[in-house]
């Protein structure tokens, strides 16, 4: 039976070569590019290489390194605390806006899609360098707005309180239109029977968004809320170009870090080993999430 | 009323979010001293075109945007093909052996976060001494598993199996089929993935700061940001490039808006 | 056929990447060809672009630029080191990083052509330079140590520079100025911080290493004893400022009269100059104290060198710029005058220019101050991980300042066991 099913197997590959051949370049491409370096940095995370010099093993070295790593601490520590700061006001308000223009009589609704989208598609360099100017200490626009209101201007980018605040008001203006075309979607495709239903039940506009909207709603949200909690961890040009990272660590997040750490130090080994460890966090924290979003779901 | 109050609302927000690119807009055509004299100008006085020669002379910007198109071209070439090849596979291959297990693994690929490949990519790069070319940047990502998905999906509600016997009796060679029968038919999918990896291609700060090695290679973004990091630059210089960096890619925005939109809400949905 | 010239580079510089630069009889300057890119930061970049004029007379067919590209300068450089193309022709180096990138072989060997001006500079900075016998960098600016103090304030509250010989007699004299000014002058900056800089000054004064020859670590020594108990006695003392160096109380402190006195290096003429124009004729020079009566009253604080990649096309005209600005009396002096840029070429020490009258200092002949004893500077042991070693020592030190000045020794003891155990290094008997 064994031999039969054998020359079948062989004889259903061969007539479908063309599925394995067409298959075959992304393999390719994800073994050189995917696969390999994968593996490659799983190997990394157990040594000490700067690339120009021979790789050393030092075993779980870089593991009790990262133990006593207060800048890791503090790069991961700013990554929660910018999530914190932007995430919720980003997908209030994107949510928000989506309601708005899903608004059936609503015209000019290209324009409004573009306006709030259009902050997602421009370089993130020029982005960063107009809020440069706008952030400016003494002839920055917002400190001068600020100052016709009679307060002080404030430090936004030379106060270590106040990067990471303005890292976050970058991160509302620049995503939330992402945000809201992904709502958006969502809104639409939820049918138009249930809210039909709802209004022949009684139910107010109110009650037809609690009960009806934001159940549906639920998935997108979390959906958005983990890509960007996500997006906040690895995310690099904002503060590369707006910061760099300071002043001192205080706007670091890991994505910066892990940055300066592979190609500003050259410490490719424990770069490797941060990345991994901190990848495997991410991954767990992800799918807890989506198990509450589970239990939670009737 | 509630509608008047929801334009006046919607307006005003879209005022605030387009303010930024207004600032950059002025900025580009004024002085240095105009740019950071109190209190801000809100309108060029006058409007300094001088900025824009003085961009084109003294930076690499023509350079770069060439870099930018050429590598943009390429990285979505390279990468639809690839996707649509694999993704018709997957989707109109039924029978082959081990399809879905294979599925399966390209899915599980999502999962993949890049800064975990960062190093050893560049390393591979350095090895077979390709740092510093145009391959550099078009090729490491473009097996983009979301493309697959995407383009799967696709083919797999848009294309009917008929027209493929009906082609194959006809005797047209397999690879035949996939270019002049099933390609036609994917073409709004792949224009919407197609700009959504433009516009992350051509954004992309980070690889293009590790890979391109030299200045004749430099992408528009490196340009900028190298450009901001030098300790002479004069500032409406800066600007006037980013402005030219940035309404090619507006205009593009503009014109595909529909594709772009739809391209990221399908990645979400389905994903 | 951009993507074609760079691989014939790649190749070529594959190519020439085996051989050392050899010194052939040189060649008529006027075939010396080449179209060299630099890369340098700040001041020293400007000192270099003002040496080209001078450079191009001799060698009129070689081109210079010099960028002071100030972004990510050392991940740009380790990046086109380590991928092999995109490093300039010469770069910039901290003489405290020379040894991390000597030891990669992405660096020109400089030893046949450059032999010949061992001689010329101090050992403790030439050390640095070579590794396993063969040369790789140049000396350029160094940083010999001194003490500059604002004469004002010195004579208001009846200071005398001559009368400080010791640390001792340094934190007492600190003291009484902080007695007699009522705490309105402190006597140095000395930010918990920022201890980095003033930590390396003392040790290598002292001859306190970090790692041993074998590059052991050899921290918990006698003389690295000696440093912690002066530094203790210091912030014990209530002479020092916590202002955190070169934030801006730092620098508005050289206009006011919060600091009294800068123990640093001979380039920090350049920075007063360039922040408090105004305070000319003010200043003055007195030796670094020493451990001990008699004792070595100088040391060394920063410094640069230059240094030629190995994948460069055009190496033998990189050389000869480097030979010209560097291992010539002329230019060195050059550097001097205009920057304030120290040069580690000792020939020139004998140049008439360091015996000038300085108006910027009241007229005190401070370039023969810090010329003094600089051969006896002892060479400081300095490992491929040495900035790495000094951010875990700066880390200690910041938390052991903070934290009350706990026993050095116990301190020194565990700073051993952390460096041993981070760097992978063992312990020196």
């Amino acid at each position: 039976m064994s031999h039969a099913t054998g020359a079948s197997l062989r004889m259903r590959v061969w007539r479908h070569r063309h599925f394995y051949l067409f298959i075959s370049p992304f393999f390719l491409l994800f073994a050189v590019f995917g696969l390999y370096p994968l593996l490659f940095s799983f190997y990394l995370a157990f040594t000490k290489w700067d690339s120009l010099t021979p790789i050393e093993w030092v075993g779980l070295g870089n593991f009790a390194t990262m133990l006593h790593d207060e800048v890791l601490v503090t790069s991961l520590w700013n990554t929660f605390a910018i999530g914190c700061m932007y995430v919720p006001p980003m997908l209030i308000g994107a949510f928000l806006f989506a309601v708005m223009l899903n608004a059936s009589w609503l015209r000019f609704r290209a324009f409004f899609r573009a306006a709030f989208f259009l902050p997602v598609v421009t370089p993130m360099v020029v982005v960063a360098i107009v809020f440069l100017l706008l952030y400016g200490q003494e002839t920055g626009l917002l400190n001068y707005l600020i100052g016709l209101f009679g307060m002080d201007p404030a430090p936004w980018l030379v106060s270590e309180r106040w990067s990471k605040p303005s890292i976050a008001i970058l991160l509302v203006w620049r995503w939330t239109g992402y945000n809201m075309v992904l709502m958006l979607a969502g809104l639409q495709g939820i049918s138009n029977e249930y809210y039909e239903a709802a209004r022949m039940d009684g139910a107010n506009a109110w009650q037809r968004m609690w009960h009806i909207t934001m159940p549906l709603m639920r998935p997108i949200f979390v959906f958005c809320a983990i890509m960007s909690l996500i997006g906040t961890v690895y995310m690099f040009d904002e503060v590369f170009v707006l910061t760099q990272g300071g002043p001192g660590t205080s706007s670091t997040n890991f994505g910066l870090y892990l940055f300066n750490v592979s190609f500003t130090d050259f410490k490719f080994g424990y770069a490797s080993c941060m990345a991994y460890t901190v990848a495997f966090f991410v991954f767990i924290a992800s799918l807890l999430i989506l198990r509450l979003r589970k239990t939670s779901t009737e | 009323m509630k509608r008047a109050l929801t334009y006046i609302l919607l307006t005003a927000l879209a005022l605030v979010f387009l303010f930024p690119f207004y600032w950059l807009l002025i900025s580009a055509f004024k002085a240095k001293e105009q740019i950071f004299v109190l209190p801000p100008e809100f309108w060029p006085n006058p409007w300094r075109v001088a900025n824009f020669v003085d961009v084109f002379q003294k930076t690499h910007i023509v350079r770069a945007f060439f870099n930018s198109a050429f590598i943009a071209a390429g990285h979505c070439a390279l990468a639809l093909f690839l996707c649509s090849l694999a993704g018709y596979a997957f989707a109109k291959f039924p029978r082959a052996p081990g399809r879905d297990h294979l599925f399966a693994f390209v899915l599980a690929t999502m999962m993949i976060p890049g800064a975990v490949t960062l190093i050893p990519v560049f390393v591979v790069l350095c090895k077979i001494h390709a740092i510093n070319t145009y391959w550099a940047m078009i090729v490491p990502g473009a097996a983009s598993a979301f493309g697959i998905f995407w383009m799967r999906q696709y083919t797999m509600d848009n294309v009917h199996t008929d027209l493929l016997d009906a082609a194959r009796i006809d005797g047209c060679g397999e690879f035949a089929i996939y270019w002049r029968v099933v390609l036609p038919i994917l073409k709004p999918a792949l224009g919407a993935l197609g700009i959504v990896l433009l516009i992350g291609v051509w954004n992309n700060l980070m690889w293009a700061f590790i890979v391109l090695r030299t200045e004749n290679m430099y992408t528009l973004p490196l340009v900028i940001y190298l450009l901001n990091g030098e300790n002479r630059t004069p500032f409406e210089l800066i600007m006037a490039a980013s402005l030219v960096a940035t309404v090619p890619l507006v205009a593009a925005f503009l014109v595909f808006q529909r594709q772009f939109i739809q391209g990221i809400a399908a990645g979400a949905i389905k994903g | 056929m951009c993507r074609w010239a760079l691989w014939m580079a790649v190749v070529a510089a594959f190519g020439a990447a085996a051989e050392p630069l050899s010194d052939t009889p040189t060649p008529d300057p006027a075939l010396v060809r080449g179209d060299l890119q630099v890369w340098a930061w700040n001041i020293a970049a400007g000192s270099l672009n003002k040496l080209v004029p001078g450079f191009n007379e001799v060698f009129p067919n070689c081109r210079v630029n010099v960028h002071m590209s100030g972004a990510n300068l050392q991940s740009r450089f380790l990046l086109s080191l380590s991928a092999g193309v995109g490093a300039p022709d010469i770069s910039q180096l901290q003489i405290r990083e020379a040894p991390r990138y000597s030891i990669t072989g992405k660096l020109a060997d400089l030893t046949d052509v450059a032999k010949k001006y061992e001689t010329m500079f101090p050992a403790s900075f030439w050390q640095d330079c070579v590794y396993q016998g063969r040369i790789y960098a140049i000396p350029w600016d160094m940083g010999p140590c001194a003490v500059f103090y604002k004469r004002p304030l010195f004579d208001r509250y009846g200071i005398h520079p001559e009368a400080i010989e010791t640390w001792d007699d340094y934190i007492a004299a600190g003291k009484e100025l902080v007695a007699r000014s009522h705490g309105k002058t402190r006597m140095l900056c000395l930010a918990t911080g920022s201890l980095g800089d003033f930590f390396e000054l003392l040790a290598q004064q002292n001859n306190a290493q970090i790692f041993d020859a074998q590059g052991r670590v050899a921290i918990n020594s006698p003389e690295m004893l000696d440093v912690f108990m002066l530094l203790k006695k210091m912030f014990e003392s209530g002479i020092g400022a916590n202002i955190a160096a070169w934030g801006p109380e730092f620098m508005a402190s050289l206009k006011a009269d919060s600091v009294a006195t800068y123990p640093t290096a001979a380039w920090f003429g350049g920075t007063i100059r360039d922040y408090a124009p105004d305070t000319s004729g003010s200043w003055g020079v007195f030796r670094l104290p020493a451990f001990c009566p008699g004792g070595l009253r100088t040391s060394n604080l920063g410094g640069s060198v230059l240094v030629i990649p190995d994948q460069g096309t055009q190496k033998y005209a990189a050389w000869k710029y480097i030979e010209y600005a560097l291992c010539t009396p002329a230019p060195q002096i050059e550097q001097y005058r205009s920057f304030e840029l120290f040069p580690a070429l000792t020939t020139t020490h004998g140049d008439p220019f360091f015996d000038e009258d300085v108006p910027f200092f009241g007229g005190q002949k401070v370039r023969r101050l810090f010329s003094m004893d600089i051969e006896k500077i002892p060479p400081m042991v300095r490992t491929t991980d040495w900035m790495e070693a000094m951010r875990y020592i700066s880390q200690a030190l910041s938390k052991w300042a903070t934290g009350g000045l706990e026993d050095p020794a116990v301190l020194l003891g565990r700073l051993e066991d952390k460096l041993s155990r981070r760097l992978n290094r063992a312990i020196a008997p």
